[in-house]
């Protein structure tokens, strides 16, 4: 059992939607949040290349490429790498509570998608600083922030993997890019095959489990979708954020 | 001003790219990118501005980057690893 307990988690589960509005709805929960911890699980309509807060949209991504293809490309508000969001089932964990150390509290929200893999069936392992392992390859990848007393992680889950559609829209190096570099990059990511409906429920029961907590099932308000609609126009979806590096 | 970069493999990716005015041997300006984490993230940004008019020359890069950092925690590199990131731009002069 977690150390950390909660009464209630609060659960969005909100649907597909563009990069720039997935990333404006976690900051206005972010911002928002109260004692009782928020799950929001999502998808992405368009598929979407995120990359984390210190890189370079340039220098990391063929923006060209996914202009052509209607992907759409967005920075997080949390570091780390390029990430294709496409097959894949992404949660957000948004906190007041939580571990003061980093590695603790990755661990923490970390607990319960090893236990939803568990539940389905999967052998997966925490994998010190942010990642989940099921037999050595990477299913889940994690990234974190802290803002004002708030810690929020967000992380995917794979579902199935694409990897010469996401050497594609990323800049790789030319030379990566052989039929060897990309069989390595297949042993080292794993996607587990399973609908997007049954992990999320799985996810669901996992962290009512973990934090010992009654789920409370919510969409977001009005006043939410209205700060969303706000931020995604005015920051995500920007040029000023998505190439400020 | 010359414009250099270098690309460092820490724990982690460090992107860096300068001008560099190599009369006065200092930097001009610096943009530092990569698929690292810092804690606070605004932390980046100072220690990019900290580094203006900074001479190109380990130690003195070592202080800035160690200073800059002390509040702040970072995973994919250390300031031995940011340093020479910096300082490997004249390598690549």
């Amino acid at each position: 059992m977690n150390r950390f307990e909660f009464t209630k988690i609060r659960v969005l589960e909100t649907g597909h939607n563009s990069g720039s509005w997935n990333m404006a709805l976690d900051e206005v929960l972010m911002n928002g949040v109260g004692d009782t911890p928020i799950l929001k699980i999502y998808g992405w309509k368009p598929s979407c290349v995120s990359i984390g807060y210190f890189q370079s949209m340039n220098e990391e991504v063929n923006v060209e490429k996914c202009k052509q293809v209607g992907i759409d490309c967005v920075r997080r508000i949390t570091g780390g790498g390029a990430v294709f969001h496409e097959s894949e089932l992404t949660y957000s964990f948004i906190s007041r509570n939580y571990p003061q150390s980093i590695m603790q509290s990755y661990e923490m929200v970390c607990e319960m998608l090893i236990l939803t893999l568990k539940k389905l069936g999967f052998d997966a392992k925490f994998s010190p600083l942010n990642d989940i392992i099921v037999g050595g390859r990477k299913v889940c990848g994690n990234a974190q922030t802290r803002k004002n007393g708030v810690m929020l992680q967000h992380g995917t889950m794979l579902l199935g993997v694409d990897v010469e559609k996401m050497f594609s829209l990323l800049k790789v190096p030319k030379e990566k890019i052989s039929d060897k570099a990309i069989e390595d990059v297949k042993q080292r990511v794993f996607g587990i095959g399973k609908k997007f409906d049954l992990v999320a429920n799985t996810l669901k029961d996992s962290a009512s489990e973990t934090f010992s907590a009654d789920l409370s099932l919510e969409n977001i308000t009005q006043e939410e979708a209205a700060a969303t609609e706000v931020l995604d126009l005015e920051k995500y979806a920007s040029k000023e954020w998505n190439f400020k590096r | 001003m010359k414009n250099l970069a270098n690309i460092f493999k820490a724990k982690k990716l460090i992107k860096i790219s300068m001008s560099y005015d190599d009369k006065k041997n200092v930097i001009g300006s610096i943009k530092i990118t990569g698929d690292f984490f810092i804690h606070p993230e605004e932390t980046l940004e100072s220690l990019e501005a900290n580094l203006i008019d900074t001479k190109l020359e380990r130690n003195e890069i070592s202080k800035k980057v160690e200073e800059s950092l002390k509040n702040s925690e970072a995973f994919g590199f250390d300031v031995n690893s940011m340093t020479d990131a910096i300082m490997g731009c004249l390598k690549n002069e």
